[in-house]
């Protein structure tokens, strides 16, 4: 059974889509339960494989249809992609059980398709992270962006202009990535990653592997949104409806980070990126131009949502960077914060949908009076503030602090500097939201799905969102300090193991 | 900025095209490509999996699971267009019909009862496309033709170019001629929306199901050598015949998926009723 499990943490989640297809033409009802069952089985099946993993310290490998690996299509679970797992398939999890009232009225005759399409997008990242295979890479990245261009289609006037946007961008970044490893097979002849990464350092003097890399990580860098190639990610995460929206922010870019990692580590190997190429240090200039871009426009926006997908853009740069800062403090706190940072933006992004279910709009000055009615959902939506901008002993404070560290190990203080100036940024950009919604009166209009909302006085009466998506949001939140608390396990546990030994 | 953007595509082409002189020469035999995995296949697909056809046996068996995978995407692009375009039903107010004997079209109000299933009338409305009696049983005639043919391209993958994604295309490509020369209505009430899209999702189950069925056999997903019981053969033999299961899959997903595209495509998400 255990060994079956890293076939069937994807194959329960592929078979449950194309029931969901099929069941949304026949018995709509029966979608939801199908979908959620089936992520749950995946959520359970990735955490069995995490805690084996750190349990025997050896990655588990699967081979599909049973061929060995050069020849067949293998996955490797080991530390880093076990953790990353877990992440998906509770995001999508927990996103998708508090959206089950928004995808009602929002996609009501299409719920089967929308399911169906949630479920494949999160088959195709779990598959994409699960992967030893460098092409079959490329096929799960297919369908995660065909399913996620069709989930943000639907949504606000502008969400098809956006998409279309989205769409050119992201499909340039997945051709760059399939035409590095058409490269990589021209001068190796193998697509198998361990295999692969047997065979290049050999011929590091290549040219061919030299563009292969180039271009493999620019197309991830389009995916990613680094700057100045991020163009698409505003306005294809802001349009989108809230369900979606959660489902998509978190992870995206978090893991084409992880892939980024995985190619950079175990593909091109740690010698051929750092010591070779030594693209650590231009990237990390990248990665700063990032950060302080995405905090400078996060601070121009009104708009909550559009904030919000600036700051997501700061947090790739702060991944990105801490990445190529090259040494062990900066690796882990990169690895650290795909994992925070999946859960701090799905907390925001739920907090989203949450007040435009309440309030019907996502301008900041509507979210007025809103401690007085919602004072569970503002504590939770309080707690997701202060892990962005980095409070102890939330999580986003402990993965800033491990990229400071490295940043100043590896004698960067741009990007150190760039990190609390983006920390410093997101405090005000926060505080004032706080501000808006404590101190300000209330808002006397309310068009959401409560109409009776608002005229309680001062505020004093209780008009929390509704059950089903409170309670996975303070769940979320209450993470965001659980995982604060135990991130020095999860890093002496696992992301230690993550990376090669050699970096130091 | 448009100054920019040439410069990155001059950019891009440049080292591309420089890159792309460090190749092997295109079908040197000592490249890396055909020393590393080639001689593997090329010798053992026989014994492996007794396909002639070692495009098929990589495809559908080898890297089996990437081909699910790319019919998962095909099934993806059809659920796409289908989420994105299709509108809900609208209320008709009035609906046209032409007495087609004598030429005569009548509007017929809310209330009024619609002439069902009448070979003298005909309905209108925007998907109404006059019917050319020669493009119409130039169809008829061809139409099953081409499905024989695409039926062939399905089953000999194994020993010619072929298999079901372009059996599947073929296929799709009937339907859509009859919906050419006919018109939407009349192919949609042949096969409708829900049997397409319920058969795009079949079709990638068959695929799909056939590995999860190896795995429930004890074997690892998609080992088609853990059939052998079931179908009654060898392992060998075993693999064979798994590797046309899937292509049927392949086939029926491809073909709904493109009739399915086409539905809502040619009718902007209208079709003929709403959901």
């Amino acid at each position: 059974m255990v060994n079956t499990l890293p076939a069937l943490v994807i194959i329960v989640p592929l078979l449950a889509a194309l029931v969901v297809a099929a069941a949304g033409f026949i018995n709509k009802r029966a979608c939801f339960p199908i979908a959620v069952g089936a992520l749950s089985v995946s959520f359970l099946g990735a955490a069995a494989l995490l805690v084996r993993v750190v349990n025997t310290g050896v990655a588990i490998e699967y081979r599909f249809a049973g061929w060995a690996a050069p020849m067949g299509i293998v996955y490797v679970i080991d530390h880093l992609s076990a953790l990353v797992l877990v992440v998906i398939t509770a995001v999508a999890l927990v996103n998708l059980v508090s959206s089950k009232q928004t995808i009602d009225r929002e996609f009501k005759d299409k719920e089967g398709a929308f399911l169906s399409l949630y479920v494949l997008f999160t088959a195709g990242l779990i598959g994409m992270t699960a992967t030893g295979d460098a092409f079959n890479l490329y096929v799960l990245l297919e369908i995660a962006s065909l399913s996620g261009y069709a989930l943000i289609g639907l949504g606000k006037t502008r969400a098809p202009l956006a998409t279309l946007n989205y769409l050119f961008l992201g499909t340039i970044g997945a051709t760059f990535y399939l035409l590095g490893v058409g490269y990589l097979y021209i001068a190796t002849g193998s697509l198998n990653m361990a295999d692969l990464a047997a065979i290049l350092p050999g011929m590091q003097n290549s040219g061919i592997v030299l563009f292969a890399f180039i271009i493999m990580l620019s197309g991830l860098f389009v995916k990613m949104a680094l700057f100045p190639v991020h163009g698409w990610l505003p306005g294809a995460y802001s349009q989108s409806s809230s369900a979606a929206a959660g489902l998509i922010a978190p992870l995206t870019t978090k893991v084409t980070v992880y892939i980024m990692v995985r190619i950079c580590l175990n593909l091109f190997s740690v010698d051929y990126t750092f010591h070779h190429l030594n693209a650590g240090d231009i990237l990390v200039w990248v990665a700063i131009a990032t950060i302080v871009f995405g905090s400078l426009s996060a601070l121009a926006q009104t708009d909550y949502k559009k904030m919000l997908t600036y700051i997501i853009i700061a947090e790739v740069g702060y991944m990105v960077g801490g990445f190529f800062l090259g040494n062990r403090m900066g690796m882990s706190g990169a690895i650290l914060h795909i994992v925070n940072d999946a859960v701090m933006t799905l907390c925001l992004f739920m907090a989203a949908g949450i007040f435009l279910w309440k309030t019907g709009t996502e301008e900041r000055g509507d979210l007025k009076g809103l401690f007085g009615s919602m004072p569970f959902t503002m504590a939770g939506f309080v707690l997701a503030g202060l892990s962005i901008i980095g409070v102890p002993p939330t999580c986003g404070f402990f993965s800033k602090w491990y990229l400071v560290s490295g940043g100043i190990a590896a004698g960067q203080y741009a990007f150190v500097a760039a990190l609390i100036f983006s920390s410093l940024i997101n405090a005000v950009l926060f505080f004032r939201l706080f501000e808006i919604s404590y101190f300000e009166p209330f808002a006397d209009h309310h068009h959401g799905s409560d109409k009776s909302a608002g005229h309680g006085g001062a505020g004093a009466v209780i008009r929390e969102a509704p059950m089903a998506m409170l309670v996975p949001f303070l769940f979320v939140s209450i993470m965001l300090l659980v995982l604060g608390i135990y991130s020095g396990r999860i890093v002496t546990n696992i992301i230690h193991f993550a990376i090669p030994a050699g970096v130091i | 900025m448009k100054l920019i953007g040439k410069l990155t595509i001059f950019l891009c082409g440049t080292l591309l095209i420089v890159f792309a002189n460090k190749f092997p020469d295109f079908g040197d035999p000592h490249s890396p490509a055909a020393t590393h995995l080639s001689p593997y296949f090329i010798e053992h697909t026989m014994a492996d999996t007794s396909v002639p056809n070692i495009v098929t046996s990589v495809l559908a068996d080898y890297r089996g699971y990437d081909t699910m995978f790319e019919t998962t995407v095909i099934l993806a692009a059809g659920l796409a267009c289908f989420f994105l375009l299709r509108l809900p039903e609208e209320e008709e107010k009035e609906i046209y019909f032409r007495h087609v004997p004598t030429g005569v079209t009548i509007r017929i109000e809310e209330c009024g009862a619609a002439p069902e299933d009448s070979e003298v009338f005909q309905r209108i409305d925007s998907q109404w496309v006059p019917c050319d009696i020669i493009i119409r049983s130039t169809s008829r005639l061809l139409i099953p033709f081409i499905q024989i043919f695409a039926l062939y391209v399905v089953a000999h993958g194994h020993h010619s170019p072929g298999g079901g994604f372009q059996g599947g295309v073929v296929l799709g490509a009937a339907v859509i001629l009859f919906a050419i020369s006919h018109n939407l209505r009349t192919t949609v009430a042949k096969i409708g929306e829900k049997s397409a899209a319920i058969m795009s999702a079949a079709g990638v189950f068959i695929y799909a199901g056939t590995g999860a069925l190896c795995l429930v056999l004890g074997e690892s997903f998609l080992n088609y050598g853990a059939l052998a019981p079931i179908l009654g053969t060898d392992r060998v033999m075993a693999r064979s015949h798994g590797i046309l299961i899937v292509e049927i899959g392949v086939a029926l997903a491809v073909m709904s998926v493109m009739i399915w595209i086409y539905y809502n495509l040619s009718s902007a998400g209208k079709q003929d009723e709403g959901l």
